[in-house]
């Protein structure tokens, strides 16, 4: 695979020859995978705050025995300061699906999907920070300016279609994740494989025409356009970036038809805005539902690679705005779960139901998880990133089964040590591409999304 | 062109002969081990060799891999790093990878071998590595031209680029026209297109010189030349991160790189200022601004209280200074020898910490940077303003000790009828009343006349607040019907619900109202009700539930009034004969029931006389202060930090030069304790003397900013993995000329710019595209499109909009600012006249995105961004078209053209030449149908405007 041929492509269009001006854009960013994909889209769901793995997901039977007594080993100090004694989980957990897998009653809904879902119980994080450990979570370094996996995959694959972006990050009504922008950023890949931010609350950015002008004057404007570009074009042999040009303002004019159809739940019959839950009476579940409807939307329109988002930032708003619950664990997740778990299972099942499961992998993110112990002074708990859980499903992976496990206690990751490297060598793996022959020259180094590390985690793959 | 590699071969010479004892075990007990764990990844048949270590050959683990170290040290196990692994002594290295541990019998044998001395007759094998060592090309001295200063002339530059294109058979193009060549030079010069008019008056009288020279004396020039070398420094104006705070006083230093670059200062000088301004400029603002290079990038300032986590934070905000100094002025990546010798260049680990410890003392921030004189000035001014304040406070205080002691004693005497305030429920029974409304007023709260009986916090909370009819029902929920207002006091502007009073009415403890100023909660309820009862609510959780660290304060004292009709209040209940929350409380309850009317006469006078010295106080022009970094000589001496980890400090590293190139440049290593000043200075002083690469790749970055690419087309890396010159002689030749010329760039300009090289058409031509469509051999000048700011600048300016005064000071911004708790920054719809600046003197902070500029490859400057991304998207068509910037300038423009030959003054406006025939009969259809606007709108949007030739 020569990757070098797109480090020129990318960087500068110059030196394409004979290209039609509509197919263009496409062709170039139509690439080939290394070997057979199993899976040729993405939907990452990513819940910021750290939502906690011990209350959602990984079950500790001898944490709620445990309870209230010290966490063996010397007293530790964390992200915010000193911990109290273990602290059980306020919510039971059940067993769920053929696979039995136990889930907190916090999330009935998504019970219901374990068999299909690969449980990565080991993860870890090198940050305790949510802004680095959310970016690392999406780029694998904990410092900004590094792509994202999403821009990754955008450069390695381009498009599946030519009237939409290839990679849509999909906003909290909240506001933006902890170090916002850098999450979905192309870091140093060109510019056009960074994410679109679009959602149901917001649409694409200056993508409608401005009020004060009626659609004959854009048609007579865009014409005249097209007649000087074409003449500038004819004096300019050879200078193939102003062909660039004119296309992308033909694909820009498809968008434009493209986008608002997309974003039109309107369309979609009763029954399934009362799966997803999108006129619920608590607002920002109905929100984040409509944002799951419009994630299935834009899979099925061949968007490449789609982030949504279940809560946003780090704030002063006690445990509101994400899953950063260090004061009151129970007030704060009885909010969230409700928000996350309908909604998110119906995404599941509809994706399911209309086949597409074959072309779509989802993974489920979130920066690290939670101590075992509350906060000293508090009913909540503090960063860890020594443990947290994430999960795949869908093309290529197999269902109800869980690689890697913590210890007793879900303080530390213990069996099977997982990094966000083996979680994207993975990703890429499934999308047909060898983490280690995905390059980009950058500043001095050749960069990988997955750094000079990472192994892929064959215990999940179907 | 000709690529040369070097290789650096391990070669060991072998001298101790093996006994047949220990060849027989090696053969027996270790060889099958080596063959079976180890070569899959350590040998030359690995499908990928790791670590740079070969364990298939004797000398692969005596040259030893990324370590840098031997992988074995004969007779030592315990410092041999290949047993120390395999026994998982070493963290993240771990052998095998993935994989349990070796069986301990396994390990007690290799152990044992090395014990005798590693017996190995395996000889040969493969240990190079395809890798730059000191013969590399950067690393070499100039070549020396013999370059004369006063010899002004650009033969030189021309002579050098024709001969490579003669061996390619090619040649120059015929040179430009005048329209082109200025509105070219004028772009390149000052990112601005020329006049109609100096184009003309260009075209009677092409003088080029003369051209050069006007251009390069304007401030424009500093504005566009500034720009390109903030883009090296990473200069970006929040500090990124979770946080990502904007920071408002980093502009002093980007516009004293505008400054310096106008003024021509020598760039030895500018960098030694960068490094070292606060050492060799001490009181001289001009001068110590420079430093803020230092602070420019990102970091992390997140309260972080792990240890570990602390350790790392600071070992990556050191990285940042390191990362940007080396690729800045040396084109190397010394960041890449942070966790091990450097796999592709001649710098081994110790060299990065060598540079670091320059750094060690430096910590972002901002202080005051003043002159001497005006330190004394301001000290004067505010010396008897204090004086009288600590009078004035002296007398308050002692009024206040006086009365607080008379509390002391008064407090014993209160007696209180009721319970104090309850976080988990504080109820008032009253008599039935019908009320439409209910407001509860706010007079104190638990946090309160804390350590002095005067001391007011403010700012408490409540999660719910509860009114009871005489059934028992709430009816204070939003559920029922009730409105709340009430004033608070933290907003989040991008979630309007966060902190607001209606969480007090929602049924739920889990979120609070922060209440703020005044301190009022007002219930309107959906009907006239008959109340008795109401109960508010500050916990979160169960009165079992530790919520020291959690809850905010619980109002103390109060008055419920009620009302039917919103106008006419009565007081239904208050907190009178409760218990006080604190003894703080008490202390103020007994101090308000004692307290004379003179007594309070005489406070409310001290404390108008207190107020009115501090606004005088306030009145006094503050030292400017800027963003400059703070320095502190650092307790510990700088230590090599074992695979990158701060947690594994190795030997202590003295401040001192890189050692590869101690054979060329003047070396330097001072004392590991050196003042951290002089640690600065001495590196700032090895870059800018007799140091060859800071003039090769100062030299090369000109010649991009230039011709779009660089000699070297990687500018801030002249290692291995970096591009090899296309012309090197011709790059040593500016550097020497550079350094002639006393580091000041004008007169490299001028050298560039009056060469045959530089004014050649742009054509196109069929036989240099073959060769080299990239036009790296400058078979024509290559054509290239506008940068981000200018293209805004361009609309700016052609519109008759563009604001070029003031030159520098704080900047505009192109998004609004949110800060809770972190920075949120989202794009503006409308740019207001106020931002009709250049748009170098917009406020980049970091991760945001602002319209026209992200769009067109504006650097996100988390890195340094050396060269410009140059990408054709469709959002870029989307903002051109759509956002009322465009719009706005498109009116602007249409405004300013004339009723006679509007098409004609545009293109000669915008495009610098006269329109076609063709071109005129269709813009005039466009006008007649949609007026002159729409034209402009298009024009605006037109491939012509941005790329030039």
């Amino acid at each position: 695979m020569d990757f070098s041929r797109r480090d020129f492509l990318s960087h500068m269009t110059t030196g394409l020859t004979g290209v039609a001006l509509s197919r263009l854009w496409a062709a170039e960013h139509r690439q080939q995978s290394h070997f057979h994909p199993k899976a040729r889209q993405v939907l990452q769901i990513f819940c910021p705050g750290g939502a906690s793995h011990v209350d959602l997901w990984d079950h500790k039977p001898l944490l709620e025995k445990h309870h209230g007594m010290p966490l063996p080993g010397a007293p530790e100090v964390s992200f915010q300061g000193k911990n109290g004694n273990l602290m059980k989980s306020p919510w039971a957990f059940q067993a769920a699906g053929q696979s039995g897998k136990m889930i907190s009653s916090l999330l009935p809904h998504l019970a219901h999907h374990v068999d299909d879902m690969a449980f990565i119980h080991s993860m870890t994080s090198r940050t305790n920070t949510h802004g680095p450990g959310c970016i690392a979570m999406n780029s694998c370094f904990t410092r900004e300016g590094f792509p994202s996996a999403g821009s990754w995959v955008s450069y390695a694959l381009g498009s599946l279609n030519d009237n939409l972006p290839t990679y849509v990050a999909i906003q909290d009504l909240r506001g933006e994740p902890p170090n916002g922008k850098a999450n979905w950023s192309n870091g140093f890949l060109p510019a056009q494989h960074q994410a679109v931010t679009m959602s149901a609350q917001q649409a694409l950015r200056n993508l409608v025409r401005p009020q004060a002008i009626a659609e004959s004057e854009e048609t007579a404007t865009r014409d005249f356009l097209q007649r000087i570009n074409l003449r500038h074009a004819q004096s300019h042999p050879g200078h193939h970036e102003l062909q660039a040009r004119m296309a992308a303002y033909e694909m820009a004019a498809k968008m434009q038809l493209t986008a608002p159809e997309v974003s039109d739940l309107s369309k979609e019959p009763q029954h399934v805005h009362d799966l997803y839950g999108t006129q619920d009476a608590n607002g920002l579940k109905a929100a984040y539902a409509r944002n799951c409807l419009l994630a299935r939307r834009f899979l099925e329109q061949g968007v490449r690679y789609v982030s949504l988002y279940c809560a946003s930032r780090a704030s002063a708003v006690d445990g509101l705005l994400n899953w950063d619950a260090h004061k009151t664990l129970k007030a704060d997740y009885e909010r969230h779960g409700p928000i996350f778990d309908q909604p998110t299972a119906a995404l599941l099942t509809d994706l399911k139901q209309r086949g597409m499961l074959n072309d779509v992998l989802i993974i489920w993110c979130t920066e690290f998880g939670r101590m075992p112990t509350h906060q000293e002074g508090t009913s909540g708990r503090d960063h860890n990133p020594d443990a947290f859980t994430t999960w795949m499903m869908g093309a290529g992976v197999k269902g109800g089964v869980s690689h890697g496990a913590t210890d007793d206690f879900g303080r530390r990751a213990a069996v099977d040590v997982t990094t966000v490297y083996d979680f994207y060598a993975t990703v890429l793996h499934l999308l047909g591409l060898d983490h280690e022959k995905l390059t980009y020259y950058h500043n001095g180094a050749k960069r990988r999304l997955t750094d000079v590390h990472g192994h892929v985690l064959n215990s999940i793959l179907a | 062109m000709k690529l040369f590699f070097s290789f650096i071969a391990g070669v060991w010479v072998q001298t101790a002969l093996a006994s047949p004892e220990g060849l027989l075990f090696f053969e027996q007990k270790v060889r099958p081990v080596l063959v079976e764990h180890c070569y899959s990844c350590h040998s030359a048949e690995a499908k990928k060799l790791k670590g740079n270590l070969y364990l298939d050959s004797k000398a692969g683990w005596q040259k030893g891999g990324d370590s840098g170290e031997p992988a074995i040290i004969p007779g030592k196990p315990e410092e041999s790093l290949l047993i120390r692994t395999i026994q998982h002594l070493e963290e993240d290295l771990e052998m095998p990878p993935k994989k349990p541990k070796l069986a301990a019998a396994v390990i007690a044998d290799l152990v044992t071998w090395v014990k005798l001395g590693a017996p190995d007759p395996r000889e040969g094998g493969k240990v190079e590595v395809k890798r730059a060592d000191k013969t590399w090309w950067s690393l070499q001295p100039l070549r020396d031209f013999k370059s004369q200063i006063s010899d002004f002339k650009s033969a030189g530059i021309d002579d050098f680029i024709s001969a490579k294109l003669k061996e390619k058979g090619l040649d120059f193009n015929p040179p430009a026209d005048p329209r082109a060549l200025i509105r070219r030079m004028t772009y390149d010069l000052h990112g601005l297109p020329p006049t109609p008019e100096e184009v003309e008056s260009f075209v009677q009288k092409p003088d080029v010189a003369a051209l050069v020279d006007r251009l390069l004396a304007s401030p424009r020039y500093g504005e566009r030349y500034g720009r390109h070398w903030l883009d090296v420094v990473r200069f970006g104006e929040s500090n990124g991160f979770e946080r990502n705070f904007i920071i408002d006083d980093l502009w002093p230093f980007r516009d004293y790189v505008i400054r310096s670059i106008h003024a021509d200062k020598p760039f030895d000088q500018l960098i030694i200022e960068h490094l070292a301004g606060d050492v060799i400029g001490k009181n001289q603002p001009e001068i110590e601004v420079g430093s803020a290079f230092l602070v420019a990038g990102p970091y992390d300032d997140v309260g972080n209280q792990d240890r570990v986590a602390q350790a790392n934070i600071r070992a990556a905000t050191l990285d940042d200074m390191v990362t940007a100094t080396s690729g800045a002025f040396l084109g190397l990546t010394i960041n890449c020898a942070r966790c091990h010798d450097h796999k592709f260049d001649p710098i081994p680990a110790e060299d990065y910490y060598r540079i670091k410890s320059a750094f060690e003392g430096v910590t972002h921030g901002r202080r005051v940077v003043a002159s001497a004189e005006a330190r004394v000035a301001h000290q004067q001014a505010l010396k008897p303003l204090q004086t009288e304040l600590t009078r004035l406070m002296a007398e308050q205080d002692a009024l206040d000790k006086a009365l607080n002691d008379r509390a002391k004693t008064a407090v014993a005497h209160l007696r209180f009828t009721r319970s104090a305030v309850d976080a988990h429920g504080t109820e008032e029974s009253f008599a039935p009343v019908t009320a439409k409304h209910l407001r509860f007023v706010i007079h104190s709260f638990t946090n309160d006349y804390q350590g002095t009986p005067t001391k007011r916090v403010g700012g408490g909370k409540l999660t719910e607040f509860e009114v009871f009819d005489t059934s028992g029902r709430n009816v204070a929920l939003a559920s029922h019907g009730t409105q709340v207002e009430g004033a608070r006091s933290a907003v989040a502007e991008d979630f309007p619900q966060a902190y607001g009073p209606q969480y007090c009415i929602d049924g739920a403890r889990g979120e609070a109202w922060f209440i703020g100023n005044p301190p009022v909660l007002t219930l309107t309820f959906a009907k006239p009700e008959r109340i008795i009862r109401v109960n508010f609510i500050n916990a979160r959780g169960e009165r079992s539930t530790d919520e020291s660290k959690v809850r905010g304060a619980t109002p103390t004292e109060y008055e419920i009034q009620v009302s039917e009709d919103g106008q006419v209040w009565t007081t239904v209940a208050t907190d009178e004969g409760r218990q006080p929350a604190t003894s703080g409380h008490a202390l103020a309850k007994a101090r308000k029931a004692m307290i004379s009317q003179e007594e309070t006469a005489r406070l409310a006078a001290l404390q108008k006389q207190i107020s009115a010295i501090q606004a005088q106080i306030g009145r006094v022009p503050a030292l400017p202060q800027m963003w400059v970094g703070n320095h502190a000589q650092p307790k510990e001496p700088t230590t090599l930090h074992k695979g990158g980890d701060p947690m594994k400090p190795g030997e202590v590293i003295a401040p001192a030069s890189l050692k590869v190139l101690s054979e060329v440049t003047p070396a330097y290593e001072l004392p590991a304790d050196a003042p951290e000043g002089e640690r600065r200075l001495a590196l700032a002083k090895w870059i800018t003397q007799q140091n060859p690469l800071t003039a090769r790749v100062l030299a090369n970055r000109v010649w991009q900013w230039h011709f779009g690419a660089g000699i070297v087309d990687t500018p801030s890396d002249f290692g291995y993995l970096g591009s090899q010159p296309t012309h090197p002689e011709l790059l040593d030749y500016l550097a020497s000329r550079l350094i002639a010329h006393g580091w000041r760039l004008k007169a490299l300009h001028r050298e560039i710019l009056l060469s045959k090289t530089y004014q050649q058409s742009a054509a196109y031509r069929e036989d240099g595209a073959r060769l080299d469509a990239a036009s790296r051999l400058l078979w024509r000048f290559p054509p290239r499109r506008l940068q981000a700011e200018e293209v805004r600048d361009t609309m700016l300016f052609t519109a008759g909009q563009l604001k070029l005064e003031p030159i520098g000071g704080p900047g505009f911004r192109l998004y609004k600012h949110m800060q809770n708790n972190v920075s949120t920054y989202s794009p503006l719809d409308q740019h207001g006249p106020d931002t009709y600046r250049r748009a170098v003197y917009h406020q980049n902070a970091r991760a945001s995105i602002v319209d026209v500029l992200s769009d067109f490859d504006f650097p996100d400057t988390a890195f340094a961004a050396p060269r410009r991304a140059n990408t054709t998207t469709p959002l870029q068509a989307l903002t051109l078209l759509n956002h009322s910037f465009v719009l706005d300038m498109a009116g602007a423009l249409a405004d300013r053209l004339p009723q006679a030959n509007a098409v004609e003054a545009a293109y000669q406006i915008l495009f610098q030449r006269k329109p076609e025939t063709m071109e005129v009969q269709a813009a005039e259809q466009l006008i007649s149908g949609h007026g002159l606007r729409a034209f402009c709108r298009a024009l605006l949007n037109a491939n012509e405007l941005i790329y030039l030739d």
